[in-house]
């Protein structure tokens, strides 16, 4: 019980973290960032380069290797800054020239759709298709689990399990603090509110358009790499099997609502861990058999506002 | 030319599949409604046509399956494929904007998931040797099913624009709301155009089985929708010839380059890349598309619904004629 | 006609609101706002800007659901239903910031507008059966002949997107009447149209009315066009109903003045 708790909390977080990238773009644009899922699997990619990992022979890069090997500490956050700047990139190619033209949300989807096909194949035409693992030794000393039972009835919880709650609770906090405290977190809340008193305060949209993206991708690639670390990366699909669950994070939480892309994060988590070892097979549709529910049930979601429809 | 179509026959028969299947994504596109179900609804299509070829269920005599019981399998196929699009549809269409997309995307994924872990779609390994109802290396006889499934797609499709249920499609796409206050239910018109659709597409699927041979869950993937988005979307989605031409043309392309590098026209490495990169060409012509393109072969008049209000006045504004 | 100002709403009206209100977040958009509407009046609604009119438009066509209160046509409840059902019911509308087909072209607009007055179906339609056919033909001549009545007939096949403004509104209108309604809103008909045009809509509203037996709502911020066309004016101010009465009586009323003439 406590276990499968834990394992749910931690795949749980990492869902919460990256659905968070999702909302604060949606919260401002109104639209969905298709392309988030590949920034996931970029990040996981960055992360694996840093660590000096070496590619197969499949790829263009066949056998190549970064000159050098970061700690596991340094390696996470600077892959995922570097995946902070790919959301930067697919920014301005892909969002900004078709905002700018005032055209509708849908065009955009589908570019955003487009940058993650693009992404996607060209990690495969890159890195071949294999499954890569993060070295055994990123965490040092530190054992490989933790028994949270007795040691008559022992509950091990993996290490990299309890890595991961802890890392996406630092996230959250410093989140917290960010959307709470600075200037930025607070044009953010302002445009998620309304859009047109936003502009009236004077915000630079352009600029704070790039940081949300910025950190949108950031959060995409801390997900990634939790999730290859615990796991592998399962190649350069990884991260649209994942970013499609998130979409079932955000609808479950709510469309556009921080809050809500947390607590959708962690129940479908939960619910995946709990789903019976005999029935394994079907997890991976858990987390849409959910996004089914709530659009039948409660559409605007666990903590959405009503939809409002503009007339 | 004989021995252009034999050797071409499986290329031709192909393009002829993606184009009625780029239709399929064309009709919910005409309601205004982005489905990326596609993939999902053809590869129920192909796994109804398997199993229900597979010995077990249908009985024939001889080496070759009969036409007739392909054709049952098509139209059985378009059926439940159609029944399962109004339960996945219903749902998500009485919601205005996005919700469609979304709900497709689970459908998507629910019936891969399923397909891989229940006995009858033979798992991750899938269905082989599904049985062949001509006796033609080359494929090409398979343009007798496709070629008239095609033909069929297209006139009705350019048929139902000019009628009374493709013009409250149009409507709504144009603008919900304003459909809505003409007397034209949007939820129910969505949900046809969405469900014709997904019946295409099962059609397709359940002829592309015995096509390819084998079906497993690869068929319909996340992938494949993408595909057909580019299809429409670089053929143009303003009329019903654009996804055709669409999905001709991206489909042709790399086994053109490919035949065009082997003759030693082309240098080797863009064939391969044409082959291999495929889907980096569509991802980067969708994004290029919808960003350059906007007025040429993708009209973003069809997406652009309540966003703009119309000009205050005709300044210059010089738009192409209506459908 | 008798002189319509001096005419009482009679005992059965036609479209009765109660107690309508709706409101958005902290904001009260329209306040708990009650009037009736007789058969064959020209009732007009105004008031400053941000007072609720077209709101209030939006409740009764469905639009935006109220948030309290009761809308009925001819004693028929309508307050919950879809904008589809209450066009089919015989409310027709135009729109403040015209909301055009723009892509299409002004026929197809008015065909689109006949739609729950026929019937084709998809596959009759598609095969283009002979009773599909007559329906098709009979919808086009009736779409041309709304064309027709507002000046539109030459200009059938151009492209809604490219009318001028005056044109634009005008094609809203035949659009509205191809529903063949009992009530008809206009919400400010007049706005960017030159004087002349202007000048002529009066006489084009009544003879819409004489007409098609038409029960007419408009929205306009123009006085004097106001004051003229219609028989009865309620005048909304933050969401609530000032006053009501015929347009001599609204016009010296003093919280009128305080609340819109003066300010405006």
């Amino acid at each position: 019980m406590l276990q499968q708790v834990l394992n749910g909390l931690a795949i749980g977080s990492v869902y919460a973290i990256f659905a968070l990238g999702y909302t604060l773009v949606f919260s401002i644009l109104g639209i969905i960032n298709f392309a988030h899922g590949a920034v996931f699997t970029l990040g996981a990619y960055f992360t694996y380069t840093l660590l000096g990992g070496v590619f197969g022979f499949n790829g263009l890069l066949a056998n190549g290797q970064l000159g050098i090997q970061l700690p596991f500490v340094i390696a996470l956050p600077l892959g995922s800054v570097l995946a902070g700047l790919i959301g930067v990139l697919i920014e301005r190619l892909a969002f900004r020239p078709l905002r700018l033209r005032g055209a509708d949300p849908l065009l955009t989807l589908v570019s955003s759709l487009g940058v993650a096909v693009l992404i996607t194949n060209l990690i495969q035409y890159l890195v071949g298709a294999e499954i890569y693992n993060f070295p055994a030794d990123i965490y040092g000393t530190l054992p490989k689990a933790v028994n949270f039972g007795t040691a008559g009835a022992p509950v091990p919880v993996r290490t990299v399990q309890l890595v991961i709650i802890a890392v996406s609770v630092v996230i959250l906090i410093a989140l917290t603090a960010i959307i709470n405290y600075t200037r930025f977190g607070k044009a953010l809340r302002a445009v998620a509110e309304d859009a047109t008193t936003a502009g009236l305060l004077g915000i630079n949209t352009d600029r704070f358009i790039l940081l949300t993206f910025f950190l949108s991708g950031f959060l995409g690639g801390v997900a990634g790499t939790l999730i290859a670390s615990s796991v592998s990366i399962a190649g350069p699909y990884f991260g649209i099997a994942f970013g499609l669950k998130g979409l079932a994070v955000i609808v479950l939480g709510g469309l556009g609502e921080i809050p809500g892309a947390v607590l959708g994060g962690l129940v479908i988590g939960l619910a995946e861990a709990f789903v019976p070892p005999q029935y394994s097979g079907y997890k991976d549709a858990v987390a849409f058999a959910i996004l089914f529910a709530v659009l039948l049930v409660r559409p605007r979601g666990l903590l959405g506002r009503a939809l409002v429809q503009k007339v | 030319m004989t021995e252009f179509f034999a050797t071409n026959g499986f290329l031709i028969v192909s393009m002829t599949l993606a184009a009625t299947l780029a239709l399929s994504l064309y009709l919910p596109l005409m309601a205004g409604q982005l489905s990326l179900a596609g993939p999902g609804f053809y590869a129920l299509g192909g796994y109804i046509a398997a199993v229900l070829s597979d010995g077990k269920h249908f009985t024939w005599q001889g080496d070759l399956y009969p036409v007739p019981l392909v054709l049952l399998e098509m139209a059985l196929a378009g059926l439940v494929c159609a029944v399962a699009a109004v339960i996945v549809g219903v749902p998500a269409l009485r919601l205005r904007g996005i919700y469609l997309a979304l709900a497709t995307i689970a459908f998507v994924e629910i019936l891969r998931v399923v397909s891989l872990n229940v006995e009858i779609t033979g798992g991750a390994v899938g269905i082989f040797g599904i049985p062949q109802p001509y006796n033609d290396p080359s494929k090409l006889a398979y343009l007798w099913l496709a070629g008239p499934l095609l033909v069929g797609a297209l006139l009705f499709t350019a048929r139902l624009e000019r009628i009374r249920v493709g013009r409250a499609f149009i409507a709504i796409r144009e603008d919900e709301l304003a459909a809505d206050a003409m007397g034209i239910n949007p939820t129910g018109y969505k949900v046809l155009a969405f469900t014709l659709g997904a019946g295409l597409a099962g059609m397709v699927g359940a002829l592309s089985a015995h096509f390819i041979n084998t079906w497993n869950a690869r068929q319909g993937t996340f992938d494949a929708g993408i595909a057909l988005l580019a299809f429409v979307l670089i053929g143009g989605s303003r009329s019903a010839l654009g996804p055709v031409l669409g999905a001709m043309i991206l489909t042709a392309l790399p086994e053109v380059l490919r035949q065009a590098s082997d003759t030693g026209g082309l240098p080797a490495w863009l064939g391969q890349f044409m082959k291999d990169g495929r889907l980096i060409i569509y991802g980067g012509l969708l994004v290029l598309g919808t960003v350059f393109l906007p007025q040429g072969l993708i009209t973003p008049a069809l997406f652009e619904r309540r966003r703009r209000k119309p000009p205050a006045a005709p300044v210059g504004a010089k738009g192409e004629p209506p459908l | 006609m008798s002189d319509p100002a001096a005419r009482p709403a009679p005992a059965a009206p036609l479209l009765t609101a109660a107690g309508m209100t709706r409101r958005f977040g902290g904001l009260i958009a329209v306040n708990n706002v009650s009037f009736t509407v007789a058969p064959g009046e020209i009732f007009g609604l105004i008031g400053p800007n941000g007072a609720g009119k077209t709101t209030l438009f939006n409740l009764m066509t469905g639009l935006i659901p109220a948030t309290g209160g009761r809308l009925s046509l001819r004693g028929t409840d309508i307050t919950r239903l879809p904008p589809h059902r209450i066009a089919r019911l015989g409310i027709a509308r135009t729109f403040q910031n015209i909301r055009l087909f723009g892509n299409l072209s002004a026929l197809q607009n008015v065909m689109i507008a006949r739609h729950s007055l026929t019937r084709t179906g998809v596959l009759p339609g598609v095969l283009g059966l002979p009773g599909a056919r007559r329906e098709e033909a009979a919808t086009r001549r009736r779409a041309l002949e709304l064309l027709d009545l507002v000046g539109l007939a030459a200009r059938a096949t151009g492209q809604a997107r490219n009318f001028a403004y005056g044109d634009q509104r005008r094609l809203e209108i035949a659009r509205a009447l191809a529903l063949d309604p009992t009530v008809l809103l206009l919400d400010e008909p007049a706005a960017g149209m030159n004087p002349n045009e202007k000048a002529e809509l009066s006489g084009f509203i009544r003879d819409l009315r004489d007409r098609f037996q038409l029960t007419i709502v408009l929205i306009e911020h123009h006085v004097p066009l106001v004051m003229g066309l219609c028989d009865r004016i309620a005048v909304l101010n933050f969401g609530q109903l000032i006053a009501l009465g015929d347009p001599a009586t609204v016009q010296r009323d003093p919280a009128v003045i305080e609340a819109y003439l003066g300010s405006d």
